[in-house]
């Protein structure tokens, strides 16, 4: 019996300390979307700009669905520059779209003015139906298709260029090898 | 009293075995389509708030979930169809309790498992033989000499 206090180590003390290291080392809000690897979903939007936006429109070439907002400081802010290069970098290769969750068209439009307009559309999604759709938990949140319109990856909080570089170039890549 | 512990304990049975009943059958069944979509809705979690469910909160996700969750009751889905739509866009997350039995016997497993370990613990205390313990035997002279003492006194 003396040896069973030795056991409790390697059966208690180890598995509890590696879920408690693993439970906090992640974000609660960080859930894996289960729209990954599913086609995605279908809309059709007005953009700021009054063009007319459809998920089949986006077709053809891989696409990123940036949800944002303009009362999401900093996250959103830091992130507008990303979005700016990524577009100089990618060019016509791949769209961007924004969508604005839970926001007025006026605050976007100050918004842009203010951190820069990368030109790609703007959708306003009234009602957050999209955000629902895609399963948006805040922004910013970023949803990856594929040029077949399969949804390939999603991004929780701010996109760096590193995510960009990653997500877009594995895409790109896929899609050439096809 | 030991005459009234039969009937106790027969009431005591009676009482657990309705508030088992009660509790198996669960909360009524809501009747309208309005109750149906609330009690739904106060299943989901809020996307966007902290700690509220679909049916407390007024963001705009909640509000089109809700909208959504009557769409979908008029059009004939039950209710599980309905709890399935939003996991499929949200993952389980969406739901406030886990659907997993296991979330809901781990408590119980890690309860037993700590109980059989304390008695695995606990036993060879228990087990333990006594030990004896030498009485040095009073010499019978001193023994009388206490008691006469005692005796004196009282006197």
């Amino acid at each position: 019996m003396r040896n069973l206090r030795w056991l409790l180590v390697p059966i208690v003390v180890v598995p509890l300390t590696l879920l408690l290291f693993h439970g906090f080392g992640r974000d609660p809000r960080e859930v894996p979307s289960p729209l990954i690897g599913k086609p995605a979903p279908s809309f059709s939007l007005v953009a700021l700009d009054g063009a007319k936006v459809t998920g089949e429109g986006l077709r053809g070439r891989p696409y990123v669905l940036n949800f944002w907002a303009s009362w999401c400081v900093p996250a959103c802010v830091d992130e507008q520059p990303v979005l700016i290069e990524a577009a100089r970098r990618y060019g016509s290769q791949v769209q961007i779209v924004g969508v604005l969750y839970n926001d007025s068209p006026d605050a976007a439009h100050a918004f842009l003015d203010r951190y820069g307009d990368g030109g790609w559309p703007q959708l306003t999604d009234t009602g957050g139906r999209l955000a629902v759709e895609y399963g948006v938990t805040g922004p910013p949140e970023s949803y990856f298709v594929d040029a077949a319109g399969i949804v390939r990856a999603k991004q929780f909080g701010p996109l760096t260029l590193a995510a960009m570089d990653q997500r877009f170039g594995a895409l790109l890549s896929a899609r050439a090898n096809r | 009293m030991r005459r009234l512990a039969l009937p106790i304990a027969a009431a005591a049975l009676v009482a657990l075995l309705a508030l088992i009943a009660v509790t198996a059958r669960g909360p009524a069944q809501p009747q309208t389509r309005a109750e149906a979509g609330a009690a739904i809705a106060a299943e989901l979690r809020c996307p966007d708030c902290q700690s509220l469910s679909v049916a407390d909160s007024h963001t705009p996700s909640a509000v089109e979930i809700r909208r959504q969750i009557d769409t979908l009751l008029s059009g004939g889905a039950s209710p599980d169809a309905v709890r399935q739509h939003f996991v499929d866009r949200y993952g389980e997350w969406i739901l406030l309790a886990p659907r997993s039995p296991l979330a809901w016997a781990l408590p119980f497993l890690a309860i037993l498992v700590g109980a059989v370990l304390l008695l695995a613990w606990l036993r060879p205390w228990q087990r333990a033989e006594p030990v004896a313990v030498e009485q040095p035997a009073a010499p019978d002279a001193e023994l009388r000499r206490v008691r006469d003492e005692a005796e004196a006194l009282d006197a």
